[in-house]
């Protein structure tokens, strides 16, 4: 920098300010956009229509009309709650019978799939987790002993339960009782 | 220079350095923007034929861009254990897939306990089928003497093959998903035996 002038360099770190400021917008919209994506997800105007906070709610099964979600498998049926562990421990009760697969799926607000129960690995029983946070209020009460406890990375995700429905018509009065066994509360 | 002067041609570098600044921003939520959504499969961690597959989707390992991009174009993509995606945006000759061209869709069940394909729009939501049909998957799928399945996608059926309509004229995207894949696959995702996405005839 020694052979520059005083205007050279001024421009010099005008121009490298300039592009600190393009890069940290570029990194901070790749770090934000899916915890943004998962905040709307769960309170956004969808989310409060269908009211799940807390608790589970079944929304229709997937036709071409279906644009909440972007690329939305047709042979799933989706049952959704989104989960709020700041007044405690939320517990997550199913009991689904069905031959084909079906599955729970916990994401963090960053979106992370930090936990997955498919219907083989539950053995054909009841699903029934306790859902607790990572770094509890001193508020929050305990959960019963001997309970399945799921640790969340965040206070606030989402849970979506997946059922496979390859003709939803013709398996409607089967998968439809099934999905409706979920059950999400405040423990 | 007068006062005036002055103060008129200092307003005049704040308002461009003001107006530069701005220009930044907007290049750095411009250039994520470009990554996450129009070149979200730029880093696949597998290639299998036409088919492209980050297995990291889902994961708690992911990095960053992965997880922004999961989250933009697939969100709420399950664990690469559960659940393995494989994205084809072009045939095997390698030209960009289209709505309004017909291709025909071969392969052998993959190695898992259930699979589909699935057409999608550029939207990245289901085409507005007219029979009511959106995938073909391991129900479905009717397997030849060869123990393999064919289906086509495009503006018209094509006689014998099971049809995914692909109505309208924009870009086309079909995802395998395979549920539950066999731990082989797991281990080795580029094992996957891909299907082979082919153009039939012209295309307008």
């Amino acid at each position: 920098m020694k052979n520059f002038s005083e205007h050279q360099r001024l421009w010099f770190y005008r121009v490298l300010s300039l592009l600190v400021t393009a890069l940290l917008a570029h990194l901070l919209a790749v770090w934000a956009a899916p915890r943004l994506i998962m905040h709307v997800l769960m309170h956004g105007p969808t989310a409060q229509k269908m009211n799940m906070h807390n608790q589970a709610a079944f929304p229709e099964a997937v036709t071409a009309k279906s644009r909440t979600v972007v690329m939305p498998s047709p042979d799933m049926l989706y049952s959704v709650c989104a989960f709020d562990l700041h007044d405690g421990p939320v517990r997550v009760q199913a009991a689904p019978v069905l031959t084909n697969y079906w599955s729970i799926a916990l994401y963090a607000a960053n979106s992370d799939n930090f936990f997955v129960r498919n219907d083989r690995q539950n053995h054909g029983r009841a699903v029934d987790l306790w859902l607790v946070a990572a770094s509890p209020n001193k508020a929050q009460k305990p959960v019963p002993a001997g309970s399945d406890v799921v640790v969340s990375p965040s206070m606030t995700g989402f849970l979506l339960m997946r059922v496979l429905t390859t003709d939803y018509l013709a398996e409607k009065a089967v998968v439809e009782p099934a999905r409706r066994t979920l059950h999400c509360s405040q423990g | 220079m007068s006062k005036t002067g002055h103060w008129s041609l200092r307003a005049k570098r704040i308002a461009i350095g003001a107006a530069l600044y701005l220009g930044a921003v907007v290049l750095g939520l411009g250039s994520a923007w470009w990554v996450l959504k129009k070149a979200p499969w730029l880093n696949p961690s597998v290639e299998v034929g036409p088919w492209r597959a980050n297995m990291h989707a889902g994961n708690q390992d992911a990095g960053m861009y992965t997880r922004a991009t999961v989250a933009v174009n697939a969100l709420l993509a399950l664990d690469r254990d559960e659940t393995m995606y494989f994205v084809a945006t072009r045939d095997d000759a390698g030209h960009a897939l289209r709505a309004q061209c017909n291709y025909r869709i071969s392969g052998v069940p993959p190695q898992a306990r259930w699979w589909s394909i699935t057409a999608y729009a550029e939207d990245l939501f289901l085409f507005d089928a007219p029979n009511g049909r959106y995938s073909l998957n391991g129900a479905n799928a009717v397997l030849d003497a060869a123990g393999a399945f064919t289906l086509s996608t495009g503006p018209t059926e094509q006689p014998g093959l099971y049809w995914l309509p692909t109505p309208g004229q924009r870009p086309l995207i079909l995802t395998l998903r395979l549920y539950n894949p066999a731990p082989a696959l797991q281990a080795a995702p580029q094992s996957l035996v891909a299907p082979t996405v082919q153009k039939i005839g012209g295309c307008p």
